[in-house]
């Protein structure tokens, strides 16, 4: 079973034959399908290369900064700020200025999109694994099972999840908590992303496994034998690949967008190491005399989050052509 | 004394002026750059309380102030902040106050100064006959006004945040809670002896200037009192010039103060201008309280008949009236210290040779730009700071000198020093390799983490592991800072402004080891050397200016020695007025406008 199109594709011979169609007829991939839709849209092709090439930037971090003749993210050189304290603009040396102790911009904003893209995927691989298992569970099980799972989605939904990032940095900032177990930084600010939304994934697969395990390939599988597991993993997960693709490329915009709040906040990343969010947080206080502190990282974020989204559409578009705009 | 945000100063003439003298000025007779450039009351050329014209004032006019925050107490009693101060040395009177160009106490309601006898055990003081309380009172203030405005300041419902510290020695204060107090006599109606369980007749007398002086009627504030907590603040009478606006009945919330939004200063009927040496000149100060400072500076910028009443002005104002509105800005010297508060008890920290070596690797200029650069700061050589009887004998600008002091040498850094001091602990690769963590916390916002982050650079710099956490500044303090058991190993936030210019109200409550408490305590670095209690302990008892200043500078440098925290800045506060106004900040009260003598063009 196959959500794309190709089983309607005859694959020789049959009721279509007397159809002629001038040559032979070649049977394409689910993926094929995908990329052919996919590459049509010039938008989400865009946002394609442009989350690859964030994605280089910022594996090859160092090396992009050294490439370009910039000082590294943590270089303070208060010579770099006028008598007043107040940074310098963008400069030769600088593209992108520095900020107030004097600090390159530009190679902070690169460094930055190693927090970012950090925690938008691994945040949102880690919760899409626990949603897709609660929600397949919850589908597949019925009865007090997805009473219980769903019960605690909704509770866990209603967790206000800025105020539970506040608190914790509060209360775990200086000692941590739990004997020094939970410390604030990047774990913990993944922790806290993979709390806020693994419920919506979970949510979603939860009600198409609903669906799904009513169909036919599911109830084959079970009069052959197939033990509940193999059925949920083997048999319906790989029909729930599309769904999954696309909420979670959509979610990881989402999560780069809280990781940004909770640092503007002062709970999440804290400085010296580079957040966009951070930085954003320390502009806003001088934005009137350094107005590229804040305009280089904050369009950094803009940008990325932009092209998760649009990516996500047409992710979407071409995994669901049914749904498409 | 206080720690940042509250203020109140005096100091002496004599001192000023031999900074002056030592700086090669002209004297305060008004030039505009009075000051050398290398001199710690330079202000760049910017007008300063100790430049401005006090005299030839336009009377009449209503001054707008805009001030982003609210005031925190105006009762006289419990009033402990620079921006409550500008209302209350407004309104009321003290024994004695400071004039704005000086330190020196001057008779206030006193007529002459405290005659300090009885081998420094009694205090007398002599009360002006003719000043009166603003209505509904009316009547004639007596030395029994003075006596109940200081117990009243015992009283728990009042809880005067200082008298413990100063008036302590004055006999049955420290079992006081608001009754007649044994030590304080009034003789007659215009006289008040304090009398003293030791030899503390100084720095009682110099303490006289704060507002918990200023004449309270008994008769009419004793229901207030009776409240928990009182609210004599919402009924206050006034000695000074002007008065919170009120009705007939006294009340003044509601009227003359609306909490969050507004105060408004008129005219004291009852005040007579021949008992005073204020001139006055406005009609009324009408405050509006609310806004962002930034945008509030801009406002008075571009505005007349206003003036902007902060704690701290944005630095993106002072940059701008630096471009722009040169004439608009006063800049005020003295306005306290910041330093970074190493745990000499806990921690890596217990080591001497550590605490110097972080001291010399320092850049102490970055971090004194990070707040505003020289225009606002002095790079901080030493405890005791510019304006504070005792700075010249403690070293002045360049602070202590000799081979002993070779790690406050290098205001921007010097890594080799620290090295050697490196090795001095006991780390021959001139790199921290313990394996204690350096735990710190820092205020959070602009210049505080700035200045975080470059402490926390040059701890890395040499080897530490750091874990830097920023907090709510009021956090930092109640939670961590002020609180030894927590064992913040770093304090990079920390500041202290002293409540008149005693030294020991900068040296002894930050530093003295008798003064640790297991909450609210502000010896931060946890300093408790046995020779320097016993030296603060016989300095106390010191009488005579010139004398106190060099009994502390001495200790001011054996703490230096001792390295027991890291001064990197003095700061100089900036003011902001519109363009028709003949503002004038107080020297003492860390520069904010002085209603009493600030006119309209």
């Amino acid at each position: 079973m196959s959500s794309g199109a190709a089983e309607l594709l005859p694959s020789g011979g049959g009721a279509l034959e007397f159809l002629d169609f001038g040559g032979d007829v070649v049977a394409r991939s689910p993926l094929q399908l995908f990329w052919r839709r996919f590459r049509q849209d010039r938008v989400a092709l865009v946002s394609l290369a442009f989350i690859v090439f964030l994605v280089v930037v910022a594996i090859a971090a160092p090396l992009v900064v050294s490439l370009l003749g910039l000082t590294g993210p943590y270089v303070q050189n208060l010579n770099l700020t006028d008598s007043f304290g107040s940074p310098l603009g963008p400069s030769l040396a600088h593209p992108f200025g520095v900020d107030q102790l004097g600090e390159d911009v530009m190679s902070r904003v690169i460094y930055g999109a190693r927090v970012s893209l950090e925690v938008g995927v691994i945040g949102t691989g880690i919760a899409t694994v626990i949603g897709v298992v609660v929600g397949m569970c919850a589908g597949f099980y019925r009865g007090w099972v997805d009473t219980v799972l769903s019960r605690f989605m909704d509770i866990v939904l209603s967790i206000p999840i800025l105020l539970l990032g506040i608190g914790l940095g509060a209360a775990c900032g200086v000692h941590g908590c739990v004997k020094g177990l939970v410390q604030p930084g990047l774990a913990s600010i993944i922790f806290i992303i993979c709390i806020a939304t693994w419920p919506y994934i979970g949510r979603i697969v939860r009600g198409l496994v609903l669906s799904m395990r009513e169909r036919e390939f599911v109830e084959a599988s079970r009069a052959l034998g197939a033990s509940n597991l193999r059925i949920m993993f083997r048999e319906i997960l790989p029909n729930l690949a599309a769904p999954i693709i696309v909420y979670s490329s959509l979610l990881i915009p989402t999560n780069i967008l809280l990781e940004a709040a909770l640092s503007f906040l002062g709970v999440g990343i804290r400085p010296p190491t580079a957040s966009w969010g951070n930085m954003i947080a320390q502009a806003a206080p001088i934005f009137n005399t350094a107005w590229w502190f804040m305009v280089f990282p904050g369009l950094a974020l803009l940008l990325t989050v932009l092209a998760f989204n649009l990516l996500g559409d047409g992710l979407q578009d071409a995994l669901n052509p049914r749904n498409a705009r | 004394m206080r720690s940042i945000r509250t203020v109140a100063a005096a100091a002496l003439v004599t001192a000023l002026a031999l900074l002056l003298a030592a700086c090669g000025s002209s004297s305060s007779s008004g030039s505009s750059s009075s000051a050398g450039a290398s001199s710690p009351l330079s202000t760049g050329g910017y007008k300063s309380p100790l430049t401005v014209a006090l005299t030839g004032g336009k009377r009449g006019g209503t001054l707008q102030v805009l001030q982003e925050i609210d005031f925190e107490h105006l009762d006289p009693g419990i009033a402990y902040f620079s921006v409550d101060y500008a209302v209350v040395f407004a309104t009321q009177r003290p024994l004695y106050s400071q004039k704005p160009d000086s330190t020196e106490p001057t008779p206030d309601m006193a007529e002459g100064p405290p005659e300090i006898s009885n081998g420094a055990k009694t205090v007398t003081v002599h009360l002006k006959e003719g000043i009166h309380f603003s209505p509904p009172v009316n009547r004639e203030v007596t030395s029994e006004d003075v006596a109940y405005a200081i117990e009243r300041g015992a009283n728990p419902d009042v809880a005067n945040p200082y008298i413990q510290s100063y008036f302590k020695s004055i006999e049955g204060m420290p079992a006081a809670t608001g009754g007649p107090i044994k030590g304080i006599e009034t003789p007659n109606k215009h006289e008040i002896v304090f009398h003293l369980t030791e030899p503390k007749g100084q720095i009682v007398a110099d303490a006289l200037v704060l507002p918990l002086t200023a004449a309270v009627p008994k008769s009419y504030a004793e229901k207030f009192d009776k409240n928990k907590p009182s609210n004599y603040a919402a009924f206050q009478v006034a000695t000074g010039p002007y008065m919170l606006k009120n009705d007939a009945q006294g009340k003044v919330l509601g009227i003359g103060y609306v909490p969050g939004k507004s105060a408004t200063l008129v005219r004291n009927p009852n005040w007579n201008p021949k008992t005073d040496y204020r001139p006055a000149y406005l009609n009324e100060i009408d405050v509006k309280i609310g806004g962002t400072s930034a945008v509030l500076g801009r406002q008075v910028l571009e505005g007349t008949n206003v003036v902007q009443n902060e704690s701290t002005v944005a630095q993106s104002v002072v940059r701008l009236a630096a471009e722009k509105f040169k004439s608009q800005m006063e800049i005020s010297p003295g306005a306290g210290s910041h330093y970074i508060a190493l745990d000499n008890k806990v921690g890596p920290f217990k080591n001497i040779d550590l605490r110097k070596a972080v001291w010399a690797a320092l850049d102490r200029t970055a971090m004194d730009k990070a707040r505003g650069g020289e225009l606002v700061t002095n790079v901080a050589t030493h405890f005791i700071y510019p304006t504070i009887n005792g700075f010249e004998q403690a070293g002045g600008l360049k602070g202590p000198q000799g081979p002993r002091f070779d790690f406050n040498a290098y205001p921007e850094g010097n890594m080799k020093v620290a090295e050697k001091y490196m090795k001095l602990a006991g780390y021959p690769s001139g790199k921290y390799t313990g394996n204690e963590t350096v735990t710190m916390v820092g205020a959070s916002g602009d210049p505080f983490e700035e200045d975080s982050q470059i402490l926390e650079q040059t701890l890395k710099n040499l080897g530490f592991t750091v874990k830097y956490t920023a907090v709510e500044a009021s956090t930092m303090f109640a939670k961590y800072c002020n609180v030894p058991k927590e064992e913040i190993t770093v304090c990079p936030s920390v500041a202290w402004i002293a409540d008149f210019a005693d030294p020991q109200t900068v040296l002894n409550i930050t530093f003295n080891g008798t003064t640790i408490t297991p909450t609210g305590n502000v010896n931060w670095s946890q300093t408790n050397i046995p020779k320097i209690n016993a030296a603060m302990a016989a300095a106390e008892n010191v009488v005579g200016k010139e004398a106190r200043g060099k009994a502390w500078a001495k200790i001011d440098e054996e703490l230096v020695e001792s390295a027991t925290a890291i001064p990197f800045d003095w700061d100089k506060q900036a003011n902001i007025e519109g363009s028709d106004i003949e503002g004038v900040g107080d020297i003492w009260n860390v520069g904010e406008w002085d209603y009493s003598y600030t006119s309209l063009k």
